[in-house]
């Protein structure tokens, strides 16, 4: 069953059209690894899944529902498919405790309390336990990183969007980042990576896409992506790439 | 029993009546030198000193305030009359001398003691109590009364004696002045920022595509109500703001009450400026990761944004406040007897402008350098990037 139905999306920036027409189906459970080059639209494409950016036109359905007519709605969405960013985006004035038990307080209504025996567990899982009444600006970006998928994983969300997760961290960091999300994609939660870690992508993904210029260009599984691509254009991308890394 | 009851009751009333309608006339009786001493409680009260001015009467009000020679009557209508001056600051004469007074069109001699001003007290050591003991002989009668006056400082001529001599003598002023300074600056800038707030989250909050029309068109015109506000409370002076509310309107009829109204709607237009460009230096990712967990505009708005850009413009706004201290000098406009305006009184009182305004400008100085100070250490504390004193509007 598709938990994540886009059909014929169109993102424009005044006469720049980013999005032509993406068509995409998500299974609950499926990891999705998306790559392209910069410019492609992969970031455009998450960041409409949960409309950070509005689409021009098209339609998204989560579980078959469209959420798009008013703020309440796409807010509904946005507990039940989070995010986490390349730049981390947490709190700056809240420490890391608080950065977890914001949302699912004032949004979910759940008791302070509770929360706060969740935020530990998963703060554990992530690693971070120790870190609990530090400020972001006291943590390195994979600690940050580790943080925010915890403060992700806090809503008990369906599907978490990855945009570019590792991009901002020094190479050392990655490792840390990765494994921890390596360990949820064990829980069966349905993940969408926007990344530029190929082998990480090969490793995890059940299904891989490569976009270009605003469309799906070539979607298949890891191994025919990565080891025997059947368009010129991923071809290309792939050589590149591996010559560049 | 009851009529001899009567009769003393009606002899008490008569005799009562008697005394209280003539209490002099039993005075006098008991008292044998009856004239002589009504001689001399006459010279007592008439007598008269003469100021080395024009030979002009001293009268105690003057006495109070003294500051130069004086001369002292030694007769008066048959009555000898001899002094003790008991100051270090006064020294009698040994002999008399005549000075000619003006009475009407015809002058009169009179036979009188020089006192002379030997030194002046300095401002510090302040007015300086002495007593002229009289002795006055009449017949063969005599009594003694003490007549008491204080001597006066005077500003010395030069610059700095000048200062000082203003700074203590008016330094009461100076301090009622400084205080309703710093009370107003304090609480302008605290009305204010509370009004900056609402200004400036009225004109930070845009409408999103998803809203409704009314919601649509009530941010809309709270957006441009802070706008228009903002852009003429900024673009008038504040000297033409208190006139207008003050001799426009008499504002609350108290001109305190309405230069604290004017000053803090002056100040909130500046701080919600801060405020906004505050919000809007927050890092667009802070609303992005709040936004992306489902909290609505309002919620990210309350616990993320304007948490980090109230802390961010802490140091402006603590700048605002030393703006204020100067600033507030405009009220004296109105009338309000801050700092700027009890110098003006000060000088009206003793026309050394050059020492007054000197001091004023020093006192100035302190107050807001001192008050820059303690910011920068409180914003150090707390972590703030400190900011530099600007000018002012």
């Amino acid at each position: 069953m598709n938990i994540l139905k886009i059909n014929n999306l169109h993102k424009s920036y005044g006469l720049e059209e980013v999005l032509k027409g993406i068509n995409l189906e998500v299974s609950k459970g499926e990891i999705i690894s998306i790559i392209g080059s910069s410019g492609s639209g992969k970031s455009t494409l998450l960041r409409c899944i949960n409309y950070l950016e509005i689409p021009t036109s098209g339609e998204i359905l989560f579980h078959d529902e469209n959420f798009h007519q008013t703020n309440k709605l796409i807010q509904s969405l946005r507990t039940k498919v989070t995010m986490v960013f390349q730049s981390f985006n947490l709190f700056d004035n809240l420490n890391v405790l608080e950065n977890l038990i914001l949302a699912p307080q004032r949004v979910l209504k759940i008791n302070k309390k509770d929360l706060i025996q969740k935020a530990y567990e998963i703060l554990d899982s992530v690693g971070m336990k120790d870190f609990a009444n530090k400020l972001p600006k006291h943590l390195s970006g994979g600690q940050k990183q580790r943080v925010a998928i915890a403060r992700a994983l806090m809503m008990n969300p369906e599907i978490i969007l990855f945009d570019e997760p590792t991009s901002a961290l020094d190479p050392e960091m990655v490792g840390e980042v990765l494994d921890v999300m390596k360990s949820l994609a064990k829980t069966g939660i349905t993940m969408l990576i926007v990344t530029h870690e190929m082998s990480f992508a090969k490793e995890l993904s059940d299904r891989v896409i490569f976009m270009n210029e605003g469309v799906v260009y070539e979607e298949n599984t890891p191994d025919i992506i990565f080891n025997n691509p059947q368009l010129p254009r991923t071809k290309e991308f792939l050589k590149r790439f591996n010559r560049n890394y | 029993m009851r009529k001899v009851l009567n009769k003393v009751i009606l002899f008490a009333l008569v005799f009562g009546i008697i005394i209280t309608i003539f209490p002099k006339a039993n005075a006098e009786e008991l008292n044998n030198d009856s004239t002589e001493n009504e001689v001399l409680n006459d010279a007592i009260q008439n007598l008269k000193f003469y100021s080395s001015f024009n030979y002009q009467t001293l009268t105690q009000d003057k006495l109070n305030k003294l500051t130069s020679d004086f001369y002292l009557p030694v007769e008066y209508f048959g009555v000898t009359i001899s002094y003790i001056v008991d100051s270090e600051y006064l020294s009698v004469s040994e002999e008399t001398e005549i000075i000619l007074l003006r009475q009407g069109t015809s002058t009169i001699e009179k036979e009188v003691l020089k006192v002379t001003v030997t030194n002046l007290p300095n401002i510090i050591k302040g007015e300086q109590e002495f007593l002229i003991q009289a002795t006055l002989t009449y017949l063969d009668d005599s009594i003694t009364y003490n007549y008491q006056g204080f001597i006066t400082p005077v500003i010395p001529d030069d610059f700095f004696g000048g200062a000082i001599y203003t700074l203590v003598r008016y330094a009461k002023m100076f301090l009622e002045g400084a205080g309703l300074t710093l009370l107003i600056s304090l609480v302008g800038t605290v009305l204010g920022f509370i009004l900056a707030l609402f200004l400036a989250t009225a004109k930070i909050i845009a409408p999103t595509p998803q809203d409704k029309i009314l919601s649509k068109s009530l941010k809309i015109f709270f957006n441009k109500l802070s706008s228009i506000y903002i852009t003429v409370f900024r673009g008038t002076p504040m000297i033409v703001q208190a006139s207008f509310f003050w001799y426009g309107f008499g504002l609350f009829g108290n001109a305190l009450l309405c230069g604290l109204f004017v000053v803090s709607l002056n100040t909130a237009a500046y701080i919600a400026e801060i405020i906004r460009g505050s919000v809007n230096a927050i890092d667009k990712g802070q609303t992005e990761g709040s936004l992306a967990l489902g909290l609505s505009y309002s919620q990210t708005f309350i616990f993320v944004i304007f948490p980090q850009a109230i802390k961010n413009s802490m140091p402006a706004i603590g700048n605002e406040f030393v703006i204020n201290i100067k600033d507030t000098a405009v009220l004296s406009v109105i009338g309000i007897f801050e700092l700027f305006n009890q110098t003006k009184k000060i000088t009206s009182l003793h026309y050394r402008q050059l020492e007054a305004y000197a001091i004023v400008a020093l006192i100035y100085l302190i107050l807001t350098y001192s008050i820059t100070s303690i910011l920068k250490v409180i914003e150090k504390r707390m972590g703030m990037k400190p900011l530099e004193l600007t000018s002012s509007n």
